[in-house]
């Protein structure tokens, strides 16, 4: 028998609580479920669960300051859940150290994909096992070199600029997950990089047209409109 | 403007235009007597030109300020300047008083009839946005109405009848799943509406890769309609477009829905973007059954009353949807257009390339 992980759901909607509960209890994980932020502080502390699923509106606190909270002595995965047309929080969550989001309304498959991608990342420590333990990172057909600093279609060398192998060696390394523009932009340019995001899109557009079929009907690379980009985790 | 105006100052509104077009039109009146009365010895012709002139003040300025001002400088000119004794202020001309009260009257009843005027046609405006906004509201609680019944239903069904086959249970959840997708759907459309505001004012707009939000559009897309066919066509160079991503990726994303819900029986679709003359010209077209003429002329207003569809029980209304459209394009500066082509229908919306303002 294995041992079912532990999800903790802070939602103060009961019927959206109750169902994603249902559906990770159905799926190999054990739910348990928090109505308010200072319940789900006290749960957090007493039953050490393996993730988290947050709603960002609750009644007593800003979803947000629960994961400022959470951060400053733990880096237990978080999965966000915010409604469409918040953009801003998504991005804050993120920044403010979320792994995942899920926008309402979702689907089971995303909300067990998200859940999934979330605790295969706090098992390997730093980001993909993969890439740890082969120096590389493969879905479908694109593999990504990190010891020659290559990336391959179906083994062929793409020939990624530097900056350009970069980006995807960074979104590589936390293949399934959203990364921020800033978060990206910061990681390659530094802190001190201006907010703007034009070069990014550019260097994005290129890899594109090197990797997938079609820009514009990517399989590898992601767009998350308003918020960043994803690397495919599954093909 | 502020509603608690004092009734002076909404009487009496003072404006550096009105200002300049009474000014014109004396002098224009100054100018006509001017020559008049170096060719002709009699002096008839200075109270009818001064009548019109302080006509014309009254209709084209606003409020009674300028009308009145226009015909108190029109007596004194009349009687100053081109009524003999000239250059001299006499009152005591018979008729003057009379001709004083002429110019006051005309003045007054021309600016009364203009501000009615003016007010009507603001209270048309007004009534006019009033019956938008009810029919808005009128077509979403038909497209929430219908769903909802159709939820309440199926739950029903499952929960009354534990009788039922599990094939059965699944056919209907799989409709309650449907429907209230079609929910999320119409309070999105909703939202986007807030988003872009009241008067369809200004939105913040931000340089985006056309091809980011075309593919998003349509990989969501793809999710639900796995049974079409999409193909996104984009030029070879980048094409950055400013825009509100969200709410672009609305408008595809309405489009894409139409051609699969309205083409009826679409079985591809080809979404492409190019650079044409300062704008990105988006289209959507499809092998569908075509819009039917006679929706042409009124697809955008939202007004598609669901009893003139040709079938009128529970057919989705696509107003709401197009009108959302067309309401954010507009809101970036953009234009929207629907036809017919040969096999289906193509809707294209141009976004101009350079930022706005």
């Amino acid at each position: 028998m294995t041992i079912r992980e532990k999800v903790l759901v802070i939602e103060d909607e009961k019927s959206i609580s109750h169902f994603i509960s249902t559906v990770l209890n159905n799926n190999g994980y054990e739910a348990m479920q928090a109505r308010t932020g200072s319940e789900a502080l006290s749960m957090i502390t007493s039953h050490c669960p393996d993730l988290i699923i947050l709603d960002l509106g609750l009644p007593d606190m800003d979803g947000l300051d629960i994961l400022r909270q959470l951060r400053e002595w733990s880096s237990l995965p978080v999965v966000v859940v915010s409604a469409r047309s918040y953009e801003k929080d998504k991005v804050q969550a993120l920044d403010l150290g979320a792994d995942d989001y899920l926008t309402k309304p979702f689907g089971t498959d995303e909300l067990l994909a998200r859940v999934r991608t979330a605790i295969r990342h706090t098992r390997t420590a730093s980001g993909n096992n993969e890439i740890a333990q082969k120096g590389t990172y493969t879905v479908g057909d694109l593999t990504i070199d990190y010891n020659k600093h290559q990336a391959l279609v179906r083994g062929e060398n793409v020939k990624l600029t530097l900056s350009e192998f970069r980006i995807v060696a960074l979104l590589g390394k936390h293949a399934g997950k959203v990364l921020t523009y800033d978060f990206i932009i910061k990681e390659l340019w530094g802190p001190r990089a201006g907010g703007d995001n034009q070069i990014l899109r550019v260097n994005m557009a290129n890899i594109r047209r090197k990797i997938e079929k079609n820009p514009a009907e990517p399989e590898y690379l992601f767009t998350e409109v308003g918020v960043g980009y994803r690397l495919a985790e599954e093909y | 403007m502020t509603p608690q105006k004092s009734l002076f100052a909404r009487l009496f509104p003072f404006s550096w235009r009105d200002l300049a077009v009474s000014a014109a039109i004396l002098s224009c009146a100054a100018g006509i007597c001017i020559p008049l009365q170096r060719a002709n010895s009699s002096d008839g012709f200075a109270s009818p030109v001064f009548v019109l002139a302080v006509l014309c003040v009254s209709r084209f300025t606003t409020g009674y300020l300028f009308g009145l001002i226009a015909s108190v400088l029109g007596v004194v000119c009349v009687n100053f300047i081109f009524t003999y004794p000239y250059w001299v202020v006499n009152f005591t001309l018979s008729g003057y008083p009379l001709t004083f009260l002429v110019f006051l009257a005309v003045s007054i009843m021309t600016c009364a009839l203009t501000t009615q005027a003016r007010q009507s046609e603001r209270l048309r405006a007004e009534n006019e946005k009033e019956k938008a906004r009810a029919n808005l509201l009128r077509s979403v609680s038909h497209d929430i109405r219908t769903p909802l019944t159709s939820i309440v239903g199926s739950t029903s069904a499952v929960l009354d009848n534990p009788g039922l086959s599990l094939p059965e249970q699944r056919e209907l959840l799989e409709d309650v799943r449907g429907e209230a997708q079609w929910l999320i759907r119409v309070v999105e459309n909703l939202l986007s509406i807030t988003r872009i505001g009241e008067d369809q004012a200004r939105i913040t707009t931000e340089p985006e890769a056309a091809e980011e939000i075309m593919g998003e559009a349509v990989r969501k897309f793809r999710r639900r309609y796995p049974d079409i066919s999409v193909s996104v066509e984009v030029p070879a160079d980048l094409l950055m477009v400013p825009m509100d991503p969200i709410l672009i990726e609305q408008v595809l994303a309405n489009l894409l829905e139409n051609a699969a819900v309205h083409g009826e029986r679409t079985s591809r679709i080809r979404v492409s973007v190019q650079a044409q003359d300062g704008f990105a010209r988006f289209a959507v077209e499809d092998d569908g059954r075509g819009i039917p003429e006679k929706e042409l002329p009124t697809l955008f207003d939202g007004t598609l009353k669901r009893n003139e569809t040709t079938s009128s029980d529970g057919k989705r209304n696509m107003g709401l949807g197009l009108s959302v459209c067309l309401a954010i394009v507009r809101a970036h500066g953009g234009t929207m257009q629907a036809q017919n082509l040969s096999g289906g229908a193509e809707f294209t919306f141009r976004l101009p390339l350079e930022q706005q303002e």
